[in-house]
C-alpha cells in the first residue's frame, strides 16, 4: 500500500494529533521531567515505530497515547477528540474502545482460554452481545482458530503474543499500540510477529509500535525518534531505502 | 459488564484456590452455624415452657403457699394455704369466680389381704383435668389433638360430686393399675376399701392412661393412683392440716392484675400480714400467672439472646476478618491481572464489583455450610438441653443475610483497595 504523502496534508484526519504534550513525575522534592513538549500527528491506516533509548521518554508517550496517564500539559486529540483530560471511568472506556494494546510480556490471564482472554475487552463495553463469535473472529484473522481453547501455558510464545493482538483488534480500535512486541521472543517468531502487523497495517489498521530494534522498526513507514523527553526529526522508512 | 459476567468472573476467581476459599470460610461456617444452633435452642426451650404451662390457662391464678429452705427441708414460709382459704375465695374475692383445688399425700391402702402404700391424691371435680395436662398423662391411645373432658378419663362409675367434694365424703377413684392390685380382676364398684384408718366406698375406676410424650412412657407409672375429694385428703391423711394448691379462675380475662391484688388482699386478711416497717407485705404465698411464666421466659431469652448475638458478632467478626486477609492476598497476587483488565477498559466500579463478589461468594458459601452444620448439630445440642431445640425456620434467612453482610463488609475494603491500582504500575508488577 502507498501512502506516500501520508502525514503531511492539512485535510488529512489525525488518528493521534498531540501537541506540546508535557509528563514530569514528582519523587519527593525532585521533578523528573520525562516528556518535554511532545509534538506528533500519525494519520488513519499508518504504521509508525517509535524508537528511542531506556530513560527517553518513549514508555511515557506510549502510556500517554493509550490513556493509562494523563499528561502534565499539552494537548492529545485521539480521532479529533480531547481526551488529555478526561476521569478515570472516561479513560477506560476509551481503552476500551479506541486502544487496542500489545505488551512485551503478552499481559494474558492464565486462567483463561485464548478466546476469554481474546473477549475480555468486551466483557467491559456494553455492546457484547456476540462477544464469543467476535472474539474467534479475532483469532481466526491471527491464524489462531485451532488453538481458541488452550490456556496460556499451553502456547508458545509467538502464539501468546498472538493471541495479545486478536485482543487488540476484538473492539476494532482507532489505533493499535504496541510496546517492544517482540522483545520476549527469538528472532524467527518475533518475524513472524511483526509479519502479522504489517498485514494488519495493509488490511488498513493504524499501528505505533515502541522498539529499539532497528529491523523492527524497518516494518513501519515511518520512524520517530526520541530522546531526553523531546522527539528528533522524523525520518521516513522508505526514502531511506 | 453485566451482572452475569461480574458473578462468573468472581466465581472462577474463588474457585481458583479451592482449599484456601473452604479454609477461609470456616469462621463464617462456625459463627452462622451458632446462630443456628442458639436460635433453635431458645425455640426449643420456648415450646416446652408453652406445652408445660399450657395448663395454666390465661383466665386462671395459681396460688401456693410460699416455702422457705429450713435446715436442708421445705418448709411454710408463715400459715398453711388451707382448704378454707380456697374454699371461701369465690366468695370474698369479687373477681374470682371460682376455684380448683388439689393437695398430694402419702397413704396406706388396703382392702381383704391387700397392702398398697402410695401417693394419694385429693382434688375437686374440676382440678381433674388441669391435673392430668399438668402432670402430662392422657387416656392411653388418646387421638393427638382431641379435647379432652372429665369422662374420658373413667373407665367405670362415677367421679365425686361437688357436694360430695364439700361435706369430704369418704369416696375415692381408683387407677386401673390400682384397682387391679386392690382387686385383681373383681368388680371393685361399691367395694369399701381403707385408706388409712378410714373406710371409703370405691365410685369409680379410672380408664388406663399413658404420658402424653412416648419418651416418658418408660419412666413413670400413671397408673398407680388414688383420687379422693380434697376435703376428704385434709381431714383424714394427716394429722396437722396440710398446704394446698388453688387455681382460681377469674372472671374477666383482662383484668388479671386486679383480681392477683384482691386475691393477695383476701388472702392477707385471712393470714393476718401487716405492712412491715419498710411497708411492704412479707406474703406466705405465691400467686402466678401465665403472664408471669411467660414474661420469665421472655426475661431469659433476652439474655439469652444477648449470648447468642455476642458468641455471633465474635465468631463473625473473625470470620470476616479472614475473608478480607484472603482478599487481600488475592488481590495482591493478581495485582497484574488487575492491571489487564484496567488495560483492557475495565472501570474502577468492575474491579470493584469482582473482588465484592469473591468476599460475597466465599461468604455465602460459608453460610450456606454453616447452617447444613448448624441443622446437623441441632440434635446433638437438644441432649445438653433436656431434648429442647427446634430450628427456628426465620433463623435460616437471618443467619444467611448476616453472612452476606458479613461479606460485604470485609469484602469493600479490599475491592476499593484492588480498584484504586494505577494500570501501568500494575502491569508491572511481577
Amino acid at each position: 500500500m502507498n501512502q506516500s504523502d501520508s502525514g503531511h496534508s492539512a485535510a488529512r484526519s489525525w488518528v493521534i494529533a498531540v501537541e506540546g504534550l508535557t509528563k514530569v513525575f514528582r519523587m519527593g522534592s525532585t521533578e523528573v521531567h520525562a516528556l518535554r513538549g511532545v509534538d506528533m500527528q500519525i494519520a488513519a491506516g499508518e504504521f509508525v515505530a517509535l524508537m528511542g533509548s531506556s530513560g527517553s521518554g518513549k514508555s511515557t508517550l506510549l502510556h500517554l497515547l493509550g490513556c493509562l496517564d494523563t499528561p502534565t500539559a499539552g494537548t492529545y486529540r485521539l480521532e479529533g477528540r480531547d481526551v488529555s483530560a478526561l476521569s478515570h471511568d472516561e479513560r477506560a472506556a476509551v481503552r476500551n474502545r479506541r486502544i487496542g494494546f500489545v505488551f512485551q510480556s503478552f499481559q494474558l490471564l492464565s486462567r483463561l482460554d485464548a478466546l476469554e482472554n481474546v473477549a475480555l475487552p468486551l466483557l467491559y463495553c456494553r455492546r457484547s452481545g456476540n462477544a464469543r463469535e467476535r472474539a474467534a473472529e479475532a483469532l481466526a484473522r491471527v491464524g489462531l482458530a485451532d488453538r481458541m481453547h488452550h490456556r496460556p501455558a499451553e502456547l508458545s510464545g509467538g502464539e501468546q503474543q498472538r493471541v495479545a493482538i486478536a485482543r487488540a483488534l476484538v473492539n476494532n480500535p482507532a489505533i493499535v499500540l504496541a510496546d517492544e512486541p517482540t522483545g520476549n521472543l527469538d528472532s524467527q517468531t518475533g518475524t513472524e510477529v511483526m509479519q502479522l502487523l504489517a498485514e494488519l497495517h495493509a488490511d488498513g489498521r493504524t499501528i505505533l509500535t515502541v522498539t529499539h530494534d532497528v529491523q523492527i522498526a524497518g516494518y513501519a513507514q515511518r520512524t520517530l525518534y526520541i530522546q531526553d523527553g523531546r522527539l528528533l526529526n522524523g525520518r521516513r522508512n522508505d526514502d531511506a531505502v | 459488564m453485566t451482572l452475569f459476567d461480574t458473578l462468573f468472573t468472581a466465581l472462577r476467581g474463588v474457585t481458583a484456590n479451592k482449599l484456601r476459599a473452604a479454609l477461609t470460610t470456616l469462621g463464617i461456617v462456625i459463627g452462622v452455624a451458632s446462630v443456628i444452633v442458639m436460635l433453635a435452642l431458645g425455640n426449643g426451650t420456648r415450646a416446652a415452657v408453652e406445652a408445660n404451662f399450657r395448663f395454666l390457662g390465661s383466665n386462671k391464678v395459681q396460688i401456693s403457699a410460699r416455702q422457705t429452705l429450713d435446715d436442708g427441708e421445705l418448709v411454710p414460709a408463715g400459715k398453711i394455704l388451707s382448704y378454707e382459704d380456697g374454699l371461701l375465695m369465690p366468695a370474698e374475692v369479687e373477681l374470682v369466680d371460682r376455684v380448683e383445688m388439689w393437695v398430694q399425700g402419702m397413704g396406706k391402702v388396703r382392702y381383704g389381704r391387700a397392702v398398697l402404700d402410695m401417693n394419694i391424691t385429693g382434688a375437686t371435680v374440676d382440678a381433674l383435668l388441669a391435673l392430668a395436662s399438668a402432670a402430662r398423662l392422657q387416656p392411653a391411645g388418646w387421638p393427638e389433638g382431641e379435647p379432652l373432658t372429665p369422662d374420658a378419663f373413667l373407665s367405670q362409675g362415677r367421679f365425686f360430686t361437688p357436694s360430695e367434694v364439700l361435706e369430704g365424703a369418704n369416696v375415692c377413684v381408683l387407677g386401673s393399675e390400682t384397682a387391679q392390685d386392690l382387686f385383681a380382676g373383681d368388680d371393685p364398684i361399691g367395694e369399701t376399701i381403707r385408706v388409712d384408718r378410714q373406710h371409703c366406698l370405691v365410685i369409680g375406676v379410672l380408664a388406663e392412661m399413658e404420658m402424653v410424650d412416648p419418651e416418658e412412657r418408660q419412666r413413670s407409672k400413671p397408673n398407680e393412683l388414688l383420687l379422693m375429694p380434697v376435703s376428704t385428703v385434709v381431714r383424714t391423711l394427716y394429722e396437722e392440716e396440710p398446704s394446698i394448691s388453688v387455681t382460681a379462675h377469674v372472671s374477666d380475662e383482662s383484668r388479671m392484675a386486679e383480681a392477683k391484688s384482691q386475691i393477695a388482699d383476701y388472702l392477707r386478711g385471712r393470714h393476718s400480714i401487716e405492712k412491715n416497717a419498710d411497708g411492704e407485705y412479707e406474703d406466705d404465698f405465691v400467686t402466678t400467672t401465665r403472664q408471669d411464666i411467660l414474661g420469665a421466659q421472655q426475661e431469659s431469652a433476652r439474655i439469652f439472646a444477648l449470648f447468642l448475638a455476642a458468641m455471633a458478632a465474635v465468631s463473625l467478626v473473625v470470620g470476616g476478618i479472614g475473608i478480607m486477609n484472603v482478599m487481600l492476598v488475592s488481590v495482591t497476587e493478581r495485582t497484574q491481572e488487575i492491571g489487564i483488565r484496567l488495560a483492557v477498559g475495565a472501570r474502577r466500579q468492575d474491579v470493584v464489583s469482582q473482588f465484592l463478589f469473591e468476599s460475597v461468594l466465599l461468604s455465602a458459601g460459608g453460610g450456606v455450610l454453616g447452617i447444613a452444620v448448624g441443622i446437623l448439630l441441632i440434635p446433638l445440642v437438644a441432649t445438653f438441653n433436656q431434648g429442647n431445640a427446634l430450628l427456628d425456620p426465620g433463623s435460616i434467612p437471618l443467619a444467611f443475610g448476616v453472612a452476606l453482610l458479613t461479606g460485604i463488609l470485609f469484602g469493600l475494603y479490599p475491592a476499593a483497595h484492588a480498584s484504586r491500582l494505577h494500570p501501568i504500575e500494575a502491569l508491572r508488577y511481577e
